[in-house]
C-alpha cells in the first residue's frame, strides 16, 4: 500500500490466505454411516471409558450362558439343544436390561452435552440422525440375540448330537431376533429421547417393559382362573417381547413347548399389526421429539 | 433436617418431567384394580395377586429407583449438589433431608396407591389393603435408602437399582431360596402377611427376620450415605 496514492483509506482489507475447502464432500450418506457406527460401537462402550464397557459386555456375558450349557448338555447328556425360539423369551429380563440401560446412551448423552445442532448444521437432516441412531440400537439388540444363537448353532453342529441339525429353527429364530431388535430398539429410543438424562431414561424404559410384563402377567391370571385360555392368549401379548414372539411363531410355525398364543390368521395378523403400530408410533415420536431438540 | 434442601429437593421432583413417571405408574395399578372390581373379577386372590406382582413387584421397585436416585443423583449428575455441600450444613443433614423426601413421595407415590388398589378391589376383607400398605411403607422406606446410598456411591445407581430389582429379586430369587432372605420385596410381603389373615397369601421370609433386616438396611444406609456425602468427588465420567 502506498500512502501517497490513497491518503484517504482508513481501512484495508489484507489477502491473509484463507482458502475455500475444495477437497472431496463425504456427503449425507457418509455422515449417516458414520452416526451409525460411533452408536453402534458406543452402545457397547467401544471408545468410551472403561467403566461405560462393564454393562454392555455383562449383559453380553449373560446372554451367552444358556449357548454355553446347551453346547454342554449337547455334549455330555447327548440331547437335544435348547430350542432356539425361547432364547429371546427366557432372557427377556436381561434383553430388557439392555435396551433400558444402553439407549440413552445413544440419544440422552447428544442431548445433554449440546452436540446436537453440531450434528443438525451438517449434509443430512433430522430424521437422518433418528434414524442412524434407530439402526445402531436394533443393530445391537440383533447382535446380542444373534451371537448367542450362533455360538449355540456352531456348537451343535460340532458337537453332532443325534437327530437332524436343527438349522431352520436356528434360521427362524435369527429371523426373529431381527423382528425384536426393530420393534423393541424402536420402541427403547422413543421413551429414552424424552429425556437429556442418563438415569431417568434408564428407569423410563424399564418401568415401560416392567409395566407391561406385569400387567400381562395379571390379565393371564385373571382369564387362566376364570377359564377364558383363549382371552388369556391374548393378554399374553401385552408384553412386547411375546408380541413379537408371537409375529416370529406365526411366520415359522410354533415350536414344542412354545408360550401359548392366539391361532389363526387373527392370530399373526394383529400382532403384526400390533408391532408394525408399535415401531411407526415410536419412530413418530421421535420425529417429533427431534423436530425441537436441539436447536 | 434442613427446609430449604427439603424444599429444593421437592422441586426437583415434582417440578420435572419425572413427575409424569410417578404419576403415571401408580395410575395405571390402579386403574387396572378398578377395571378388574367394574368388571366383577375381583376377589381376594386376584387382590393378592395383583398386589404382589404389580404393587411390589414392579411399582415399589420402580418408584424406589425413580425417588431414591432423583433426589441426590440429578444433582450430582450436573454438579449442582456442590452448591449445596459448600454450605455450613452437615454433610450427613442433607443426606437425611433428601431421604426424608424420597420416603415422603414413597409414601405418596406408591404406598398410598397400593391401599387405594386394594381397597377398591376387596374392601377391607382380611386385612390385605392394610398388610400392603404397610408392606410397601416399609419397604418403600428401605428402597428409597438403598438407591439413595446407591447414588452416591456410583454414577451408575439407575443400572445398578435396576439390575438389583429384576436380576436379583426377580430372576435369582425365583429359583434360587436363599435369595429370598435378601430382597426387599420378600421383606415387604413379610410385613403385610403378618398383618393381613389372607389364605391365599403366604410370605417366605419369617417376620422376625425381615423386620430386622429392614431396620439394618434402612438404618445402615441412611447413615453410610451420609458419611459417604462428606467425601464426594465431582468429576464426570461419560
Amino acid at each position: 500500500m502506498h500512502p501517497e496514492a490513497a491518503p484517504d483509506i482508513r481501512g484495508v482489507i489484507h489477502d491473509i490466505g484463507y482458502r475455500r475447502y475444495d477437497g472431496p464432500r463425504l456427503g449425507r450418506l457418509h455422515g449417516f454411516g458414520t452416526l451409525f457406527l460411533h452408536g453402534l460401537r458406543g452402545v457397547f462402550g467401544l471408545g468410551r471409558t472403561a467403566k461405560a464397557k462393564v454393562m454392555p459386555f455383562l449383559m453380553v456375558t449373560i446372554m451367552l450362558l444358556p449357548a454355553v450349557v446347551a453346547i454342554a448338555v449337547m455334549a455330555l447328556l447327548k440331547e437335544a439343544p435348547l430350542p432356539y425360539q425361547q432364547l429371546s423369551v427366557i432372557m427377556q429380563p436381561v434383553l430388557a436390561i439392555f435396551l433400558a440401560s444402553q439407549a440413552p446412551v445413544l440419544v440422552a448423552l447428544d442431548q445433554r452435552f449440546h452436540v446436537l445442532p453440531l450434528y443438525f448444521s451438517r449434509p443430512g437432516s433430522r430424521m437422518d440422525y433418528v434414524l442412524a441412531r434407530y439402526s445402531a440400537m436394533a443393530a445391537a439388540l440383533f447382535l446380542i440375540l444373534a451371537l448367542p444363537l450362533t455360538v449355540e448353532f456352531v456348537g451343535e453342529l460340532l458337537v453332532d448330537p443325534p437327530g437332524p441339525v436343527h438349522l431352520g429353527a436356528y434360521l427362524s429364530s435369527m429371523a426373529g431376533a431381527v423382528l425384536l431388535a426393530i420393534t423393541l430398539g424402536a420402541l427403547g429410543l422413543a421413551v429414552a429421547a424424552a429425556t437429556h438424562r442418563r438415569g431417568l431414561g434408564v428407569a423410563a424404559v424399564i418401568a415401560v417393559y416392567l409395566v407391561l410384563t406385569v400387567m400381562s402377567g395379571v390379565l393371564l391370571g385373571v382369564f387362566m382362573a376364570t377359564g377364558n385360555d383363549d382371552k388369556a392368549q391374548w393378554a399374553n401379548l401385552i408384553n412386547p417381547f411375546h408380541l413379537v414372539d408371537a409375529v416370529r411363531a406365526w411366520a415359522f410355525g410354533h415350536p414344542p413347548g412354545d408360550f401359548a398364543y392366539p391361532d389363526g390368521l387373527a392370530g399373526g395378523l394383529i400382532p403384526l399389526g400390533a408391532m408394525l403400530l408399535v415401531i411407526a408410533a415410536s419412530l413418530g415420536l421421535l420425529a417429533a421429539r427431534y423436530r425441537k431438540v436441539g436447536s | 433436617m434442613n427446609a430449604t434442601i427439603a424444599a429444593v429437593t421437592y422441586r426437583g421432583m415434582i417440578g420435572s418431567r419425572r413427575i409424569w413417571l410417578l404419576v403415571a405408574l401408580p395410575l395405571i395399578m390402579v386403574g387396572l384394580a378398578l377395571l378388574l372390581r367394574l368388571t366383577n373379577q375381583a376377589d381376594e386372590q386376584l387382590a393378592v395377586i395383583l398386589m404382589q406382582r404389580f404393587a411390589v413387584g414392579a411399582l415399589l421397585p420402580l418408584m424406589g429407583l425413580i425417588v431414591g436416585t432423583g433426589v441426590i443423583a440429578r444433582e450430582i449428575e450436573d454438579g449442582v449438589i456442590i452448591y449445596m455441600l459448600s454450605k455450613p450444613i452437615p454433610r450427613p443433614v442433607v443426606a437425611y433431608t433428601k431421604l426424608l423426601v424420597a420416603v415422603s413421595l414413597m409414601i405418596v407415590f406408591a404406598a398410598i396407591p397400593t391401599f387405594l388398589a386394594g381397597y377398591l378391589m376387596v374392601g377391607a376383607e382380611s386385612g390385605v389393603a392394610t398388610g400392603f400398605f404397610l408392606g410397601t411403607a416399609a419397604g418403600g422406606i428401605a428402597y428409597a435408602a438403598v438407591f439413595l446410598l446407591i447414588s452416591v456411591l456410583t454414577r451408575y445407581a439407575v443400572t445398578i437399582g435396576v439390575i438389583y430389582a429384576l436380576i436379583w429379586e426377580g430372576l435369582v430369587g425365583g429359583i434360587v431360596p436363599g435369595a429370598r432372605q435378601f430382597s426387599i420385596q420378600q421383606w415387604t410381603q413379610s410385613i403385610a402377611d403378618s398383618v393381613s389373615s389372607s389364605p391365599f397369601f403366604k410370605a417366605d421370609v419369617p417376620l422376625g427376620f425381615a423386620a430386622v433386616a429392614l431396620i439394618v438396611v434402612t438404618l445402615g444406609a441412611a447413615i453410610w450415605s451420609g458419611q459417604r456425602l462428606r467425601s464426594l468427588s465431582i468429576t464426570g465420567d461419560d
